[in-house]
């Protein structure tokens, strides 16, 4: 599974490397993101929303993310 | 050619016949309205006349209001002053952040919003619960239904805040004070009207001997221009609300031309003048700064650019995207062309940003 460490890095770099990334990923993948910026977490909501990803929290600063 | 700038910032200019007064009310409002003599007496007339006028346009009794020099300290002398240790405090999740400090030192009940920002209430009414509720909101400017709330929350006292929606929206029913702020109508920023419906229950929370009710007073020449601020504006209102839910409609049509923007709530349930809106994979201090160069201001609530780096909590609730974020207030002079040159100038600088 590929991950993306974003640990230390402000928004909107979490969703922006995020994006990146799942733009290079099928339908089906998951990809496991690690951010520890305050706005990661309600951002992936609105993200989620938005793309139609599925955000799946593990941690605080660990998620879960599966391309539509 | 000339080039088309603008201010798009909650921030207005005073009103124009409020500033041309304001050199005449220095003149005329100089002198202490509580002391004796001829200057003083003038000077109580005029404030007393102000106070007439701001409380008929705002559809209270006169003997309701207070004013002050700080809208801020407003929610301390509006809320704070209703609660007592056994209190219970209710306010919403998308409520302003001097409620959220005054819930510090309180025992509280936080109401979720849905995603368009309506308050959802609860039926679980507490004995001694203070419901502070925000009429409308300064960020997306969405409109409460709070007689729904009222009747679904069931407090015992209720602290409104109109210091966003000003005369715009009308009190509900039931309410104890209600705070408004004279920016909200363009007048002088430094003026806080607090009224309060009955005096039984509301108890100076500030350091006071005097037995008068909060011992404070706005300057009286900008209570003056306040006055007069409030009046223009109420006798255009409708002309008003109408032009600037044109210019809104447009700004929000064309924005949702733009790929990935997120506007928070719907035009229909809010206040005519204000949009927010938030771009997918932009960084919002670099919106606000490319735009500034093209001559336009806006406000933003992305985490970059607050000073304790933490998104907008009102995006938040709404789970809104809080990233690329951008808000923009249509004023009374705000022209069509000025919209149209902050919109191309926008949708330039995401397309660039994203690239």
């Amino acid at each position: 599974m590929k991950e993306i460490d974003a640990r230390g890095l402000l928004c909107p770099l979490p969703i922006i490397n995020l994006g990146k990334a799942m733009s290079q990923c099928e339908s089906g993948d998951e990809l496991l993101l690690h951010s520890d910026d305050p706005a990661t977490q309600s951002d992936l909501n609105a993200w989620s929303r938005m793309t139609g990803n599925t955000v799946n929290p593990i941690t605080a600063t660990s998620f879960l993310i599966v391309k539509k | 050619m000339v080039r088309v700038t603008g201010n798009f910032q909650s921030e207005s200019p005073i009103h124009p016949k409020a500033l041309a007064l304001l050199e005449s009310a220095f003149e005329a409002g100089w002198a202490d309205p509580k002391k004796l003599g001829q200057a003083s007496a003038k000077a109580a007339l005029l404030r007393n006349e102000a106070i007439e006028s701001i409380a008929s346009h705002l559809k209270i009794h006169p003997s309701q209001i207070e004013t002050f020099g700080d809208p801020a300290l407003g929610h301390h002398l509006s809320l704070t002053a209703l609660m007592q240790e056994r209190s219970q405090l209710v306010h919403s999740a998308i409520d302003r952040s001097e409620i959220f400090a005054i819930a510090q030192s309180a025992r509280t009940t936080v109401l979720p919003v849905n995603h368009d920002g309506n308050i959802l209430g609860t039926h679980s009414p507490s004995p001694h619960s203070v419901l502070a509720l925000q009429i409308a909101n300064g960020e997306t400017g969405v409109i409460q239904k709070c007689d729904e709330i009222i009747e679904d929350v069931q407090p015992e006292l209720i602290a409104l805040d109109a210091t966003v929606s000003g005369f715009q929206v009308e009190l509900p029913r039931r309410w104890n004070t209600a705070l408004f702020s004279s920016a909200s109508w363009e007048g002088p920023a430094g003026v806080g009207i607090l009224a309060i419906a009955d005096r039984s229950v509301w108890r100076n929370p500030l350091p006071h001997i005097s037995a008068a009710r909060t011992g404070l007073s706005a300057y009286l020449p900008l209570l003056l221009a306040s006055a007069l601020a409030l009046e223009e504006r109420v006798s255009m209102a409708r002309e008003e609300e109408l032009r600037r839910r044109q210019l809104t409609t447009a700004i929000r049509s064309e924005l949702s031309k733009i790929a990935d923007c997120d506007i928070a709530g719907n035009l229909a349930t809010s206040l005519p003048h204000i949009t927010s809106a938030s771009f997918m994979y932009c960084n919002g201090e670099e919106i606000i700064r490319s735009l500034a160069m093209d001559g336009f201001s806006v406000d933003s609530g992305s985490a970059c650019t607050s000073e304790n780096l933490e998104p907008s909590h009102v995006l938040a609730a709404m789970q809104v995207l809080t990233h690329g974020n951008v808000r923009i207030t249509v004023h009374s002079g705000t022209t069509h062309d000025e919209v149209m040159g902050l919109l191309r100038s926008l949708s330039s600088t995401v397309i660039r940003m994203r690239a």
